[in-house]
This record gives structure tokens, sequence and C-alpha cells, in this order.
């Protein structure tokens, strides 16, 4: 355990699905000597990779979950975020990405930057994570590293530099030039573990020349030190290295590595990278929010001697119970002492404090800050700030998208319907975008997340992980409704039959909300409605909100002005108001001409060229738009926006008009206004379904 | 303004009127100028034009990034939407877009077939009714009559209106008695509409040089607004 905080690198590894990021992972926990031998993802020996922890991720070769492991690399401790590559578990990588101090970007040295590396890159910006890129499988045919930089700089926008050269590509890819040391360094042995560091082969020598001058002008715009000493000709591996450092902490440059993690080639020299280049936890600003002080932002000290602040990112079930990953902000949590939750409101003793190594663990007595560890048995949720007693804040609050899609869930048997319990009530924990209910009307449970293949994760792992057999029905899209114009109101709610009666008139308008949900205006004059009753015809109408008449779905974006109205000295009461509001919404809305909204996915398509038709094709049949399309030669990519209700299915049909050539990756865009042929429909399927359920 | 006004009163019905009412489906408009001009502004206002009527437009490009060319369209929108203070601009906006295509071509010696392929395929695969395609960054100069000719059957056979723009080299063009830039006098026969975009004085001036069958130079009473970069009356 180092105690010295400046040797510490919290680091996550993103990448496009299929870049090699396990494959990477796992070198990197081999050649740490924490691990004795190297299994692939879709191993021959049936092992699996080591980070894919989860039965199912061996099963796919994907992994889904992100397991955090702590490493040692010549003296610097290294915890290593392993994150998922498909957009429907973006809310993992963004969860990872919050606790991270800086991130390697997996690239494929064929494949360059695909459409989730875009992803990635746009979330690791928005959390300010510094990352150095890693082009892998450098033994590929066609791998092509420079034009991964190149794309670096024209897709992503990066600042990106080669900080090494391959020796040799494709099948003769044999080692790297280290273009701050000038020196070639081959990777020997079964596995890779012999690092043989020998002159630059001379057929190299220019080109090696070449981009060294390249990398000098580049990262001399971040020292003053190494431009005097370029121009006197004294530059030393070390102002480089600072120099390097210095623009990659303040994300204006990114140092390009290469290899082939699979190849055994290049690992330990990015792990070099990484410890040189990437932050220690003191570099990164941190910050909380005050909760008793009006969410005031408070930048946390990376100190011993500062109150405890710890966020827990990540749960996970484990065989011995709930293990909570942590991130130490703040002073040094230890075996035995006591933290507060702060959305709870709970104490709670610190028992078994653990660091992991996937699915092996170390007992350690106390985790200090900057570090990760986990926690066993600590009742939280995703998500949860714990401080030391006295203390109230809260780490500042992930951005958590809505979900989108919806589907309907049901337990074969009495057994399962307890495991699904169990499981869904797990899933909820962990995940913020999975969500889950019981729908009032059909008595059903409804699960919600951010695609087809979220949902289908969770209920594969409620199979097998809880043994909970579920059947499951279609998949629903989450639509809302909206009003498209003015439309006033004037109701009387009166009811005088026997006992005390109830009295009440709201007048005023409704009208469109371009921004925000519901807002509500009380431009009441002279008491026509007197004050105690204004919020219950706010909560009134708020109510009404819930189910819109046209389909049932939430209504969204509607402002709510009253200016008039009527109360009773002896009959009006809270109750009055707020079904006078109700009646009040029910009369204006249809006059607000309703329409259904619904999601709108950006959708991104790659693939070799030749299938450019079909793709067109697939997209134009499902209601999307083409916003471009971008032509690489053999490759191309397609940027469309398509209803999410039309998407179903689209990775089978993708494959098969592409002879499972190109893929996708989607993500929820915008609500847009259904066309009027579908939307009758929808309206028509409701009615039916209402009626159906009347006669019942 | 609403919508129909700010298309009557576009000063690109001027633009139209001194070409015979436009360019025409089946055939081809060159907007000429050395670099740096506004060609790229200009032909993103005539698309932009087309998309106020309702008219579908592909936008081929040769550049590295596709945002860069969004991003030309949203600042002539914006202009457009704030010079006519139009109604329901941001509706206007989310409508007119669906009608536009950008594809953009970044490898190079990408070939005039290969463009034509996937312009075969977004228009009958991805059933999109272009009627007009704007070419820009399109080394028009130096590509063959035959791939120029290949571009004519192409907008025949489709029948869609095609502008390109001509970038020509250096800083002082070489223009021969008719105002035909050098560099495309060996094309002059096959483009159906020349516009040459000049500097004088501050600003830039419109000269229509090809006109259909009429080949003699003339006069457009159209600037290119510095501030803005949108075609305007003079």
């Amino acid at each position: 355990m180092n105690t010295d905080i400046s040797k510490m690198r919290n680091i996550g590894i993103s990448a496009h699905i299929d870049s090699g990021k396990t494959t990477l992972t796992e070198r990197i926990l081999f050649y740490c000597k924490k691990i004795h031998s190297i299994h692939e993802v879709r191993g021959k020996d049936g092992v699996g990779a080591t980070m894919d922890s989860m039965e199912l991720e061996k099963e796919r070769g994907i992994t889904i979950a992100s397991a955090a492991t702590s490493v040692n690399w010549k003296g610097f401790d290294i915890n290593i975020i392993d994150t998922p590559g498909h957009v429907d578990f973006t809310i993992e990588v963004e969860r990872a990405l919050r606790v991270l101090d800086g991130a390697v970007l997996v690239l494929c040295s064929v494949a360059g930057v695909q459409s989730q590396s875009i992803t990635v890159d746009r979330q690791m910006k928005r959390y300010n994570v510094p990352r150095i890129a890693f082009v892998n499988k450098c033994d590929r045919t066609g791998a092509d590293p420079l034009k991964v930089k190149d794309q670096l700089i024209e897709k992503l926008g990066h600042n990106a530099v080669m900080i090494q050269l391959p020796i040799g590509l494709e099948d003769k890819h044999e080692g790297i030039i280290d273009l701050v040391t000038m020196k070639a360094v081959y990777f020997r042995g079964p596995d890779g573990e012999d690092i043989v560091v020998t002159d630059i082969p001379s057929d190299l020598l220019a080109e090696a020349e070449e981009k060294r001058e390249e990398l000098l002008d580049v990262v001399s715009m971040f020292s003053d030190e190494l431009m005097e000493a370029m121009m006197e000709e004294n530059v030393t591996e070390e102002m480089i290295h600072d120099a390097i450092r210095k623009g990659t902490l303040t994300q204006e440059l990114t140092p390009v590595c290469l290899g082939s993690a699979y190849k055994n080639k290049g690992v330990q020299s990015l792990l070099d990278a990484t410890t040189r280049y990437l932050p220690d936890p003191t570099e990164v600003t941190n910050i909380a929010l005050d909760l008793d002080n009006d969410e005031k932002e408070i930048i946390l000290e990376s100190s011993l001697e500062k109150p405890n602040v710890a966020l827990a990112f990540k749960l996970e079930d484990g065989q011995y119970g709930q293990l909570t990953y942590i991130r130490v902000y703040q002073g040094h949590i230890k075996k035995g002492s006591e933290l507060y939750n702060t959305r709870s409101r709970r104490k709670f003793k610190v028992g078994r404090l653990i660091k992991m190594h996937s699915d092996h663990m170390e007992d350690i007595t106390e985790a200090e800050c900057g570090d990760i560890a986990a926690l066993f048995g600590v009742e939280c949720a995703s998500g949860d700030t714990f401080v030391q007693t006295g203390l109230n804040y809260s780490m500042t609050s992930m951005f958590v998208p809505s979900p989108v899609i919806s589907l309907a869930i049901s337990p074969t048997d009495k057994k399962a319907a307890d495991n699904m319990a169990k499981a869904l009530n797990r899933f909820t924990k962990e995940d913020p975008t999975f969500r889950t209910f019981v729908d009032k009307e059909s008595n059903q449970t409804i699960i919600q997340g951010m695609g087809e293949l979220h949902l289908e994760v969770y209920i594969e792992r409620m199979k097998r992980e809880y043994a909970a057999e579920v059947e499951i029905g279609q998949p629903q899209v989450a639509y809302r409704e909206a009003i498209s114009k003015v439309a006033e109101f004037n109701y009387t709610h009166k009811k005088q039959s026997g006992g005390s009666g109830q009295y009440g008139r709201v007048a005023g308008f409704m009208e469109p909300l371009s921004e925000g949900e519901y807002e509500f205006v009380n431009k009441i004059k002279g008491g026509s409605i007197p004050t105690e009753y204004i919020p219950a015809c706010d909560k009134g109408f708020k109510s009404s909100l819930e189910k819109g008449s046209l389909i049932g779905f939430p209504i969204v974006g509607v402002k709510v002005t009253i200016n008039d109205g009527q109360s009773h000295t002896v009959d009006s009461s809270d109750m009055a108001f707020q079904l006078a509001a109700r009646g009040a919404f029910k009369e204006a809305y249809l006059k607000a001409k309703p329409v259904i909204l619904e999601p709108i996915m950006k959708v991104a398509i790659e693939g070799p060229t030749e299938f450019q038709g079909n793709v067109f094709g697939a997209i134009n049949q499902r209601r999307g738009i083409i916003v471009s399309s971008a032509d690489e030669g053999t490759f191309s990519t397609v940027d469309a926006e398509v209803p999410l209700s039309e998407m179903f299915g689209f990775s089978t049909t993708l494959r098969s008009l592409t002879q499972g050539k190109a893929e996708f990756s989607m993500e929820f865009l915008k609500y847009g206004k259904v066309p009027k042929g579908i939307s009758e429909e929808l309206i028509k399927e409701y009615e039916e379904k209402r009626k159906k359920e009347a006669g019942k | 303004m609403v919508r129909s006004e700010l298309n009557k009163r576009s000063p690109l019905r001027v633009f139209e009127k001194s070409i015979k009412g436009g360019v025409g489906k089946g055939h081809i408009g060159v907007l000429a100028s050395k670099k740096g001009v506004g060609k790229t502004a200009c032909l993103v206002h005539i698309a932009t034009d087309k998309l106020f009527r309702d008219r579908h437009v592909i936008h081929v490009s040769f550049s590295q990034k596709v945002d860069h060319i969004i991003n030309w369209y949203e600042d002539i929108f914006k202009e457009i939407a704030k010079k006519r203070e139009l109604e329901d601009a941001v509706d206007i906006h989310d409508e007119i877009i669906t009608n536009r295509v950008i594809m953009n071509f970044n490898s190079q010696g990408t070939t005039i077939d290969q463009v034509l392929t996937s312009l075969r395929a977004m228009i009958s695969d991805g059933n999109f009714p272009a009627d007009s395609v704007i070419f820009d960054g399109y080394d028009l100069a130096s590509s063959s009559t035959e791939d120029f000719g290949k571009l004519k059957a192409f907008a025949k056979e489709v029948e869609i209106e095609v502008w390109i723009s001509a970038s020509l080299k250096g800083e002082a063009p070489v223009f021969n008695d008719n105002g035909v830039p050098e560099e495309l006098e060996n094309k002059i026969n096959d483009l159906d509409v020349l516009i040459t975009l000049k500097y004088e004085g501050d600003h830039v001036h419109f000269q229509v040089i090809k006109d259909h069958d009429t080949l003699e130079p003339k006069e457009m009473t159209l600037k290119l607004d510095p501030k803005t970069l949108l075609i305007a009356r003079e």
C-alpha cells in the first residue's frame, strides 16, 4: 500500500466495443504481477478474462459492469476501472468517469475512431478527464496507427501526437520506437514480459527523427524550458516528459501510444505513459455540495487531515452480500470508523474494507484520500455520498438520462416472483437509468431503461444470477403528450347533494412551454380565489399531467395561468379546488390541440461502403432522417435520427443487410412529434384498450 | 415575417431571374471564384432557399468534418431568420432540415464514380427525393471533361439540378474575353450556368458569364453581404 498520493493513479479504460480493452486490461494485470496466466476474452481454455466477472459477460465476450481493480506498476498504485463499451450501458461509463482522474482511450488500429469512441470521448470531456490514447491491434491486417492519430485530431478534435512509432505492422509488428528516449523497444519471451531496448533499426531512423521533431514541436508549446532547450539543443528526456504531462493534464494534448495487447506488444510502455502523464488525485479538482449551506460548492482537498468524504460509485452483489465501491476524496476511511450517508441520513460503521482485483479481494485497514476501495454490507444506493459525522456534503449529482423504453415482465411462478423482486431491488440500486414500477391499471411490473439491449441484459441477469424466470411483453416506447396551442378554461366544480358541499371555480388558460415540463402562474387579483386554495389549484393541474387523455402517457411542456375564479365561504375546500383544476385541465386540454411525442434516437451506423444503399434504405423504412453520411473510401458512417419505436430488432436487420459487417450505436436525442397517421393509430389502440378494460 | 413572404422577397428570386428562372433540372450551374471569396456561403444560401421552398437538397462535400458544414447551414439559417424576423423559426428550422442530407467524402482520391454511386444509393435506396445537389470543395478545375460528362449525364438521368463551386487557383485568376476563367474553358460547353464572384471595392459582386445558351458577361444586381455572408440586393 502506497502512502505517497503522488504515486496514485485512478484510471479508466474506455473504448468502442471490440477494440480489445478487456484484453488490454488483462495484460496490464498480468504485467503488474497480479494474475499468473493470461486468459483471452472468449478464451480457448474457457476461463475468460479476469475482469469479466459476470457469467453473462464471459458468454458474450463483452464487459458489461465495471469492476475496479488495483495494481502496482513500478511503485505506482493504479486503480483501474474497466468500463462497458455499449451505449446502452453508458451510465456505467459515466459513473466510472466521475471517479476517475485520467483515462486511456483504446482505439483499434484498423477501425480507428468509431462511433462509440466519439460518445465516450464526449463523456470524458464532460467530466474533464485527461486522456492518453492507445492504438491497439497493430498486428491486424490494415493496421495504420498514424491514420488513427489523424482521426483523433479530425473527428475528436484532440491535439494528438505520437509518442511512439511502430516497428513493423500487421504480422510484422515486433515492437515500438520510443520517440522520447529514441530507442527501439521489443517485447520478447512467451508473454512479452522480457523488454529488450536497442538502438532504432537503421531503416526506421529517418522516420523516427522526423516524428520526434513533430513531437517536440507540439509539446514545446507547453514548456518554455523545453522550447529554450530546443534552441540550445540540449533537450533532456525529463523536459519532454514534463511538457507532455503538462499538456495532458490540461486536456490540451493527447499523447498516442500503440501496440497489440493480444500479441503482448507495447503494454508496459503504456503503463509507463499512464504513470508519467496522467494526474494523481491531488491534481484534479473535485467539488462537493454543502447541503447545509444552500448547496454551495466546496472544493475538496486531497488531504488526510480533512474530514472524510467518499462517493459510492458502484454496487455489486457478491456471495458475502452487497459490495460498495467507493472513491475517497478527502480524509481517510478506517476499518471500524463511523460514516454518515447524506442521502439516507443514516450513520453506519465501516466493517470490512477491501481492495478489489476483479473476483479476488484483499483486506485493508484503511483507504486514503484519492484511493478506490470497497466496503462490505453497507445499505446504500449507487451515487450516495459518505462523510464524516458532522459534515453534510453531497458529491455533485451525476447526469442521469430519463429512460426511453419500457417492458412489462411477469414472473412464471411464486419463487420466481420473490427472486424477481430481489433482483429488481438490486438493479435499481446499481443503475439509476434502470427503473421499475407496478402499473396501477394492468397490475404488471414494468421495467424501464435506455434501450433494448439494456433491458435484455437485466432480464438475462435475473435468470442467471437470481433464478428468476420471467415472461416479457412487447417493448413499449415512452411516449409523451404535449399541447400545441393556447386554450382557455373556465370550470366550476359544484356538488351540493347531501352532506357538506363542494364548490370552486377556476378560470385562465394553458399554453405550450418550450423548456421544462410544467409551470404554474397565479395571476388572480382581488382574491377571487383565496390565497389558501392556490396550492390546491396547482396540485390539481399538476396531477392532471400524469396521464394524458390521448394515449395515457404523461403530458409535458404545459404552462398554466389562472386569472379568475370563485369560492364559497362554506363549500370551498382544498379538495374542491383540486377537482376544479382537474376539470379545468380536462376542459382545455383537447382545445389546446394535444400531440403525441416520441423519443427520437441519434443513430450512427458504420460499415463497408458497399452496403451503403442497404443502410440508407433501412433508415428510410424506419421513418428515419439521414443527417449525413461520411465516405472514407471503403468504409462509411451514416448519422441518422430515427424514432425509437422503429428501432426494435434493428441489430438483426442490420446484420442481415450487411452480412454482419456493419454496426451501430444509438442514444437518446430528443422528443419529436409523431406523424399524424401513426398518432391516429396510437389513439385508436388506446381507445380499444380502454374499451376492453371497461368491459371486463 | 411568415415563410411564404420570406420566399417571395428573397434576393434569390433576383438571382434566379438573371439566369432564366434558375439552373433547372438536368442542368449544371457553376459558381467560380478564387479561394476565400464566399462560394460556400453562397451555395449554402442557395440550398437553404430551396429548403425554405420545400425542396430536397443533398449537399456533397469533401471536407474533413461534417459538423463544419452543418454549422454553415445553421449560421445561414440564423442570419436569414434574424434579418427577416421569421415567425416560428424554430419549427421551420426543424422541418426544413429533414429535407437536407449531407454526404461527405473525405478520403483522398475519391472518384466521381464513387460519389455518383453513393448519390444514387441515397436517392433510390434511401428514397430521398432530391431536387438539387450541391457540390462544394470538388476540384472541378482539375477534373477531366469525361468526369464532368458523367456528372451531367447523372443530373439528366435522375432529373436533378446541380450546383458546383469551382475554386480558381492563385491570387489573380485569368479570365478570357468572355469572362470565362481559364481553368474552366474546357468545360464551358457542358456547363449550363456559370457565375463568377469577384471583389469590387469592399464588396463581392456577382457576374453571369454563361446563362444557358447565352455566353455573354452581364452584371447581377446582387452582392454578398460582408457581415452576414448572405446574398443580398445591391
